[in-house]
């Protein structure tokens, strides 16, 4: 093995050109991209257009649930797989709450009631994760790896059974108190309940980013996530922090849920499954423990698939999930650390 | 400083270090240090906590990147390979914080590291042809042997996991010893011993260098162990070579005792 | 803690009484297999009481635990990626789904402009297609799918090993929609969409029954003659497991499962390595495809669900990581309850106590709860192997040592730093 290697050939110039390699694949991966945005755009506008409306939306819904899982990696470096389907309750919640409350028609009632609803579902998400942090991760925390991954699998498989029962086996379509109707922009139709969701979501931004930055406990977090050996020196309740972040990462599912629930409505048990895999490829496209990223990757996710599956030349609805899945690997291949992580370097 | 001649007149190196720098972002934990470790020669890095000495190992092995310059071992250039290349290649480690393989027996841990030296590849283990099955015999008894050359040969069959700590460093040895290595690289070998094993461990070090025909850089704190065994040190500080030389020149070398006991350690030195 | 004094040690099975617990397991299973056999062939002689014949329909019934043979297939190759070389893969039915269509295309007249048999067995008023002898096809399908995670696993198994648990969460995710959509990819209908590819020819092999042995094709109710040739693949697998375990290969994996930084630092090439855990574990899912794909005489796009390959973890994990015979029961007790079990138990308990409780909808909470239990309780499975039942009951690392080690991982110009060492001055002093 060792005599076969051409002693000419200098190593360094092997691994040089490997990176060439790579560098010049994700070039040509980016042009592709963007020849086939050109070609979309010439030849269909407005369609264009549309299709990035509602791209856009999906991708704030994306951002909301992204931004859970990048909170609970950022500082205990577990993927929740359990998110998306605590994403999913967040629908079942809202749709039965205000169903229950009798809250079917959009009015200014309606619209009290889908505030109200709103804090509640952030509520209900909230209590849900914490209570599986307590219960379950928190006694794996020093587990081997494998240990709470597997575990979050698990619950997955359990929120998705409590979906299951709640809502039934098909999917439910349920009333929205959302204005419904829309305006027109050069002949790009635009839903008010867009607004609304965009709304909602850069309010809930602006407050996460003031506790997390601007708050103690946001310091707090910032230290656990850091070093929670050494948060824990300094005094810091790292299992109260911990349990903070998985509360706000809920509340956020929360909110998700019930902007989903009104604007798409439609929701089943599986529904979180395949949204949350869709918004952790969000969180990692964006880098994961970066909360800008979660939200950059999750609208740019939105996007690019609202556009996959509205535009004229593109793979269509069927495979959106594998469009999605496919930048998910790509992005593993060229760039692991996401577009606004930091290099962490490989642990020695 | 002697340090210039020594390089030009040592024996030929059996690896050579040149100009290594290492980064992490913004911050050269090892700036530019060229360092020679002569055929079967004994020498030691020292100096004081943060100055970059495991960090260097680790760009010797290949576990970091190099910035710039360049390892040679035996005149072959192996930086940028992966930290396996290298091993196989023949640069051998320890780990400051012992890092065997705890659930697997002392005899296993000695044969993982016969791996690039083994052939048996997967259909002629799943048919364990007579080629595969005289390899691992020969395994089994190179691994028997490197254990009782370490003096743990009893304790071939335990987990490492449950070997007494003077023990598992042993196994360390061992299990580097089996990769045939031309460089054996130890990292604080005598953390936690008491003098009368560490005095041990100095004669340990010969034997090793004599009867395996390696030779040995040694990372180490205590330093008894580092004026006995070594033939050449080289002091490390904040990343930057500042002194090398025999043990007498360094222990003498102002810089060195500024760097260990900072500016105001100079009175201690003079008392010494 | 003076480092002299020695660790306590555990008490291990030592000589003799060590080999025999090494062929404890294999005889036990031996002996199930035999007797499962002679007691199925003396059931369709008609011997037994009809009584018996009813409870074993009810709830052993042969197709059942055809299909449970299966999953231990499919178990057991997941084994070597996650028990083996400890690489967590969430997409494991990727290559089921491969090795199915595998069999889809190579044993049917599905392909009907070609016209291509290599000892096959086309079923009646087949005209055309490929039909190649099963055996063959259990090679190709293992060939494809190793071929598979090798190229799945090249540009992701440098990454760390919870990203790859999501990649292979997309693979897994990929490969049955690309089946399921590939009726029309670019006008070619490589997969017949959600129809599935079905009949898969019948497989030619021996039965055995009141005329005696024969030679045949064996038709949808030959479920013995189906036991035998799915009881050979699983002793081919469970042979390859265990050979490679204790060789060259096997000690690399389980390095690397235990310290990955030291196994490479000591010459195991890490990609290559983990590479043949990921493309053997990847012959096995091929294998299981295939004779899944026998056992129903058909591919269907949308059986290859998530859920399958949770149902897989779930058996590795409940038996024992890394322990083939533990994986090797937790697979058959869990497909066993799965398929028959379950239903079978829901019936019993309706029909006792007057309820209708719909209990197969209740298996989600089952093998989730499962896994979540067993990680908080028993992370070592049931029957795990010697070695595992150490560590996985106790923390990686102490407080103590993840502290150390911490402050040397993240900040590598700490270097020399020890937790309870000597403080720099000391040698300073001394010097």
């Amino acid at each position: 093995m060792t005599s076969s290697a051409p002693a000419v050939r200098s190593p360094q110039l092997a691994v040089r050109a490997r990176a060439v390699a790579g560098r010049a694949a994700a070039i040509l991966v980016l042009a592709v991209g963007a020849v086939w945005l050109a070609v979309n755009l010439f030849h269909a506008p407005t369609q264009f257009f549309q299709s990035a409306v509602y791209g856009l939306r999906n991708g704030v819904l994306y951002a909301l649930i992204a931004l859970g899982y990048t909170l609970v990696y950022g500082i205990i470096e577990l993927i929740n797989f359990a998110h998306g389907d605590l994403f999913m309750l967040g629908t079942l919640f809202s749709a039965f709450t205000l169903t229950g409350l009798g809250l079917t028609v959009s009015s200014p009632k309606g619209w009290l009631g889908f505030v109200l609803v709103l804090v509640l579902a952030m509520i209900f998400c909230a209590s849900i994760n914490v209570t599986i942090e307590f219960l379950a991760y928190r006694r794996l925390r020093r587990a081997p790896k494998l240990a709470p991954l597997i575990t979050a699998v698990g619950m997955s498989f359990i929120l998705q059974f409590v979906g299951l029962r709640w809502n039934g086996s098909t999917p439910r379509l349920w009333p929205s108190v959302l204005p419904a109707g829309h305006f027109q922009i050069g002949g790009v139709n635009i839903d008010y309940n867009i607004l609304v969701v965009i709304t909602v979501t850069a309010g809930l931004l602006a407050l996460m980013t003031w506790i997390v930055t601007s708050t103690r406990t946001g310091k707090a977090m910032r230290a656990t996530a850091q070093d929670q050996d050494a948060a824990r020196l300094m005094g810091i309740n790292v299992n109260r922090i911990i349990s903070f972040t998985f509360a706000m990462g809920g509340a956020l599912a929360g909110a998700a849920g019930i902007l989903y629930q009104q604007t798409v409505g439609t929701t089943r048990y599986n529904a979180g499954f395949q949204l949350g895999l869709i918004a952790f490829t969000a969180a990692v496209l964006g880098g994961i423990g970066n909360l800008a990223g979660a939200v950059l990757g999750g609208v740019l996710i939105g996007v690019i698939q609202g556009l996959n599956d509205g535009l004229p030349y593109a793979f269509g609805q069927e495979w959106s999930q594998s469009v999605v899945f496919a930048i998910l690997i790509m992005l593993m291949v060229f760039k692991p650390t996401g577009l606004l992580g930091q290099n962490i370097g490989e642990k020695v | 400083m002697s340090a210039e001649t020594l390089t030009q007149t040592a024996t030929p190196a059996a690896l050579l270090a040149e100009e290594i720098t290492v980064r992490f972002g913004g911050l050269v934990a090892v700036d530019s240090v060229s360092f020679t470790i002569p055929e079967q020669g004994i020498v030691s890095l020292i100096g004081p906590n943060g100055a970059g000495k495991t960090t260097f190992f680790n760009a010797l092995t290949g576990l970091y990147k190099v910035a710039h310059g360049r390892v040679l071992l035996g005149g072959r250039n192996v930086t940028g390979l992966s930290p396996s290349k290298i091993a196989s290649l023949g640069i051998a480690r320890t780990f400051q914080n012992i890092r065997l393989f705890g659930l697997m027996t002392a005899e296993e841990n000695v044969k993982v590291a016969m791996h690039s030296r083994l052939k048996a590849g997967i259909v002629r283990t799943v048919l364990r042809t007579p080629r595969q099955r005289r390899e691992e015999r020969a395994a089994h008894d190179e691994a028997l042997e490197l254990l009782d050359f370490v003096g743990i040969g009893k304790t071939a069959d335990e987990y490492a996991r449950n070997l007494s700590y003077g023990d598992q460093r042993r196994l360390e040895v061992a299990r580097a010893l089996a990769l045939q290595p031309r460089v054996l690289l130890l990292d604080e070998p005598t953390a936690g011993m008491n003098p009368r094993e560490s005095a041990v461990f100095v004669d340990f070090v010969h034997r090793v260098r004599d009867e395996k025909r390696v030779s040995v850089l040694l990372i180490e704190h205590d330093m008894s162990v580092v004026m006995r065994v070594s033939e050449r040190i080289t002091v490390l500080d904040r990343g930057t070579k500042i002194a090398e030389g025999s043990a007498d020149d360094v222990k003498a070398d102002p810089r060195v005792i500024e760097a260990y006991l900072g500016k105001s350690g100079e009175e201690v030195g003079d008392d010494e | 803690m003076s480092f002299a004094e020695p660790l306590p040690r555990e008490s291990k099975p030592r000589g003799r009484m060590r080999r025999r617990l090494r062929f404890t397991w294999p005889l036990f299973f031996a002996a199930l297999a035999i007797g499962a056999f002679i007691f199925y062939y003396v059931l369709t002689l008609g011997y037994l009481d009809p009584a018996v014949n009813d409870f074993v329909q009810q709830w052993f019934p042969l197709v059942s635990i055809n299909e449970a043979l299966v999953w231990v297939m499919a178990a057991l190759g997941l084994n070597i990626v996650v028990g083996y070389a400890g690489l967590l893969d969430l997409g494991f039915v990727a290559f089921w789904a491969i090795g199915g269509y595998v069999a889809g295309w190579l044993m049917s007249g599905f392909f009907d402009k070609a016209h291509v048999n290599v000892l096959g067995n086309p079923a009646p008023f087949i005209v055309g297609g490929i039909h190649i002898n099963f055996w063959l096809v259990v090679i190709a399908g293992a060939a494809v799918c190793a071929f598979f995670g090798v190229l799945i696993g090249a540009p992701t198994l440098r990454l760390r090993s919870d990203y790859l648990a999501l990649v292979t969460l997309g693979f897994g995710e990929i490969i049955p929609q690309v089946f399921h959509n590939g009726d029309d990819v670019g006008g070619l209908n490589i997969s017949n969409g959600t129809k599935g590819i079905s009949p898969i020819d019948p497989v030619k092999s021996l039965s055995i029954s009141q005329q005696g042995v024969t030679f045949k094709s064996l038709g949808p109710f030959d479920h013995l003659s189906r036991y035998l040739i799915f009881v050979v693949l699983t002793i081919l697998i469970v042979f390859m497991s265990l050979r490679l375990r204790e060789g060259r290969l096997g000690r690399a994996w389980l390095a690397i499962r235990e310290d990955e930084l030291a196994a490479s630092a000591m010459g195991v090439p890490l990609m290559r390595t983990k590479l043949a855990a990921y493309g053997i574990g990847a012959v096995a899912g091929g294998v299981a495809g295939v004779a899944f794909a026998a056992h129903v005489s058909g591919v269907l796009p949308d059986r290859f669900q998530f859920s399958i390959s949770i149902t897989l973890l779930a058996m590795v994990v409940l038996g024992g990581m890394g322990n083939v015979w533990g994986v090797m029961l937790g697979a058959l007790v869990l497909a066993w309850f799965n398929s028959t079990g379950l239903p079978q138990l829901g019936d019993t308990f309706n029909s006792t106590f007057g309820t209708s409780i719909n209990f197969p909808s209740y298996s989600f909470l089952f093998f989730g709860g499962t896994l979540v239990l067993m990680m908080l309780f028993r992370r070592e499975g049931f029957l795990p192997e010697s070695r595992t039942r150490l560590v996985l009951r106790e923390p990686e690392r102490t407080d103590m040592e993840a502290l150390g080690s911490d402050i040397e991982e993240q900040a590598p110009e700490l270097d020399g730093m020890r937790i309870g060492g000597k403080s720099g001055d000391d040698e300073g002093a001394r010097l």
